[in-house]
């Protein structure tokens, strides 16, 4: 099972997975003939340059081997990501405040330490900094608080 | 006198009062953001993106110009300081560096750092005034097939000098051009790859896509990593001895003049150049035994040598609309969503734009030097807030920068996505530059590929007959046979398994 999780190898299988993609998601799109070239013509041709290319890849890394994949830690991925998601649902709803506090809270998760305290300190300071910053100097047309500022 | 002319005209707008005020705000918060450790110059432009789309044309890439002189120069001092590089071309500097810095004379190695990079940044941008015009000239005789020629060899120059595995590379490079193509087709009109989603049909965003795949995928990692620092810092006094000033006047001589040759190569740029200066110093010198721990020419020649290619990177990119590697990919985005199509029109028809940037990049040159030299302690105070202050708010202002390029939170979405994917990217040794320059030149690839097969009338042998587009697509064939054959790749590996 070692020798499929290598990095060129899932490099590999990666480039095959867009590839097709590409040409699934883009096989209603006319070719054309080379002269008057339709718009799925030089799509297609990437899509199976790099199908090719990942075929490739993928043989290469398992004739010649390549380097195992480090093990990824989920957390800093998967909560960094999940703050990021859940400030742009609640941007536009609930304001910079709200947003803020739940991007800051949920990313600071993502590191080592989490010591509620700093963190509340961190808030309240990106708070001021940001409120005076985005809204008050530059005038940005966004909300503070929804409904309130 | 014509470059007279040029130049005064290029005074005339860069010494505006506006146009101060971008450039030195720009190189403070390059400063600012390069700095934090872990942070390249890629990384530090691609997340301050979203604050200079606002501004008009000549100031935005003024003040990127600037962004990116203080993210290397922010990058400098955080690995002399406390051996963190922010990116590949200043891993060299913290071999000697950090020494010197252990050895209390941290100070002297940054102000010499300092001096030599603006020593190296005037040289470069005069390189760039004397060689802009005629590579224009040259390039104004381009017809639609040479253009795609040359584009193909510099993607593929890029990949070939800047990457680890070269078929990865190349793999990135077409990923990247397929993603170009998301939106309408120009020609057509047809949706390509846009799902229905109403925000993607002016083609995809190439600002979140930067700030996902370098911003958010460099501070996960970083998470990932938990960065540890030593003690406390000390920076000592900032003048260099009699002894440091005489051994490092050579170095920075050497160090520009090499920086500057391989920093107008596609995929050259500081990284090449930090690296063969120091190489060179070493083996130039008396005691290269000396090197490793804290030779002063081991500082001095590399960073001239970043500075100087990074001056001398914008000339592909400002004469023939070419970027050699991820920051001028940067720069051709920005200049793009400004309404500018980078190439040799620019200089023709923007004459001002051009020629204020020139003038202004040497003029943020200076501002570093006059500027940080005092300012270090604050730098350094910096250095010491703790990462998990740092993490949480560098995202946020990525949110609010992303969700500020149109008031959509769309926007934001794209970098959490390509947040995730850059992340898959580093986990898998595959590097995100190559995939930005397809990013950057796909669209206007298939465009000229379009045109030059349309004018043949579908005869692919058009690329052939014409001499500029055969001449070029012989060196991007050569390039790639070269760097098949096996003695050469041996060393290539080596050289990149010193650089990781």
């Amino acid at each position: 099972m070692n020798r499929f999780l290598t990095k060129d190898f899932l490099s590999g299988l990666m480039f095959v997975a867009f590839g097709l993609a590409a040409l699934y998601f883009g096989q209603h799109l006319a070719v054309g003939t080379p002269v008057r070239m339709g718009p799925g013509y030089v799509p297609r041709m990437l899509s199976l340059i790099l199908l090719a290319l990942g075929v490739v890849v993928c043989i290469v890394a398992l004739v010649s081997g390549s380097e195992p994949v480090e093990r990824p830690k989920w957390k800093p991925i998967t909560l960094v990501t999940l703050g990021i998601v859940c400030f742009a649902l609640l941007f536009e709803r609930a304001g910079l405040i709200p947003s803020l506090v739940v991007l800051v809270m949920i990313s600071s998760l993502a590191g080592e330490e989490f010591k509620l305290t700093e963190v509340l300190g961190n808030i309240v300071v990106l708070s001021i900094l940001c409120t005076v910053v985005f809204k008050v100097g530059l005038g940005m047309n966004i909300s503070v608080v929804q409904g309130i500022w | 006198m014509d470059l007279l002319d040029n130049l005064v005209l290029g005074i005339s707008v860069a010494f505006t009062f506006q146009n101060l005020t971008y450039a030195l705000l720009g190189c403070m918060v390059g400063t600012l953001i390069g700095v934090l450790p872990g942070i390249g110059p890629v990384a530090t432009i691609a997340m301050l993106l979203p604050i200079t789309f606002h501004l008009p044309p000549t100031a935005s890439l003024i003040m990127l110009a600037g962004i990116y002189y203080g993210a290397q120069y922010g990058g400098s001092t955080t690995s002399i300081l406390v051996n963190l590089p922010g990116e590949a071309s200043s891993v060299v500097t913290c071999l000697d560096g950090y020494q010197m810095a252990r050895n209390g004379r941290a100070g002297a190695a940054l102000s010499i750092s300092a001096v030599g990079s603006f020593f190296a940044g005037t040289i470069g941008t005069i390189i760039i005034v004397i060689f802009a015009e005629p590579l224009t000239r040259m390039a104004q005789k381009f017809g639609p097939a040479d253009y795609c020629s040359l584009m193909a060899l510099g993607l593929v120059a890029a990949v070939v000098l800047a990457s680890g595995s070269i078929t990865k590379a190349i793999s990135m490079v077409f990923l990247g051009l397929l993603f170009g193509l998301i939106g309408t087709d120009v020609n057509t009109g047809a949706q390509r790859f846009t799902f229905d989603i109403p925000e993607l049909s002016d083609g995809i965003d190439f600002a979140p896509i930067a700030m996902g795949l370098f911003g958010i995928a460099e501070i996960v990692v970083n998470l990932e990593r938990h960065l540890e620092r030593g003690g406390a810092i000390k920076v000592g006094s900032l003048w260099p001895t009699r002894e440091e000033i005489r051994r490092s006047i050579p170095a920075i001589l050497r160090g520009t003049l090499l920086g500057s040759l391989l920093g107008v190569l596609p995929g050259g740029g500081p990284t090449l150049g930090a690296f063969s200066a120091y190489t060179l110093e070493k083996k130039l010198s008396k005691t290269p035994g000396q090197f490793g721990k804290g030779a002063v020419e081991g500082v001095a020649a590399p960073e001239a040598a970043n500075n100087a290619a990074a001056q001398t990177s914008f000339i592909p990119m400002l004469t023939l609309g070419i970027p050699s590697n991820a920051v001028m990919a940067l720069m051709v985005g920005a200049m793009i969503i400004q309404g500018i199509q980078p190439g040799p029109e620019v200089m023709t028809k923007k004459p001002d734009l051009f020629w204020g940037m020139i003038v202004s990049m040497w003029i943020g040159n200076a501002m570093l030097v006059i500027i940080n030299l005092p300012m270090i302690g604050m730098w350094v105070k910096l250095l010491t807030v703790p990462y998990r202050y740092l993490a949480p708010a560098i995202l946020l202002f990525c949110c609010i920068g992303a969700y500020s390029l149109q008031n959509s939170t769309f926007h934001v979405m794209q970098v959490a996505i390509f947040g995730v994917l850059g992340y898959v990217f580093v986990k898998l040794g595959c590097e995100g530059a190559p995939f930005l320059l397809g990013l950057v030149l796909g669209p206007q690839m298939e465009e000229y590929f379009r045109r030059a097969m349309l004018l043949s009338r579908g005869d692919a042998m058009v690329f052939i007959e014409r001499p500029i587009s055969l001449g070029l697509l012989i060196t991007t064939a050569l390039l790639l046979v070269l760097m098949a054959l096996p003695s050469i790749k041996k060393a290539r590996e080596e050289a990149f398994q010193e650089e990781g």
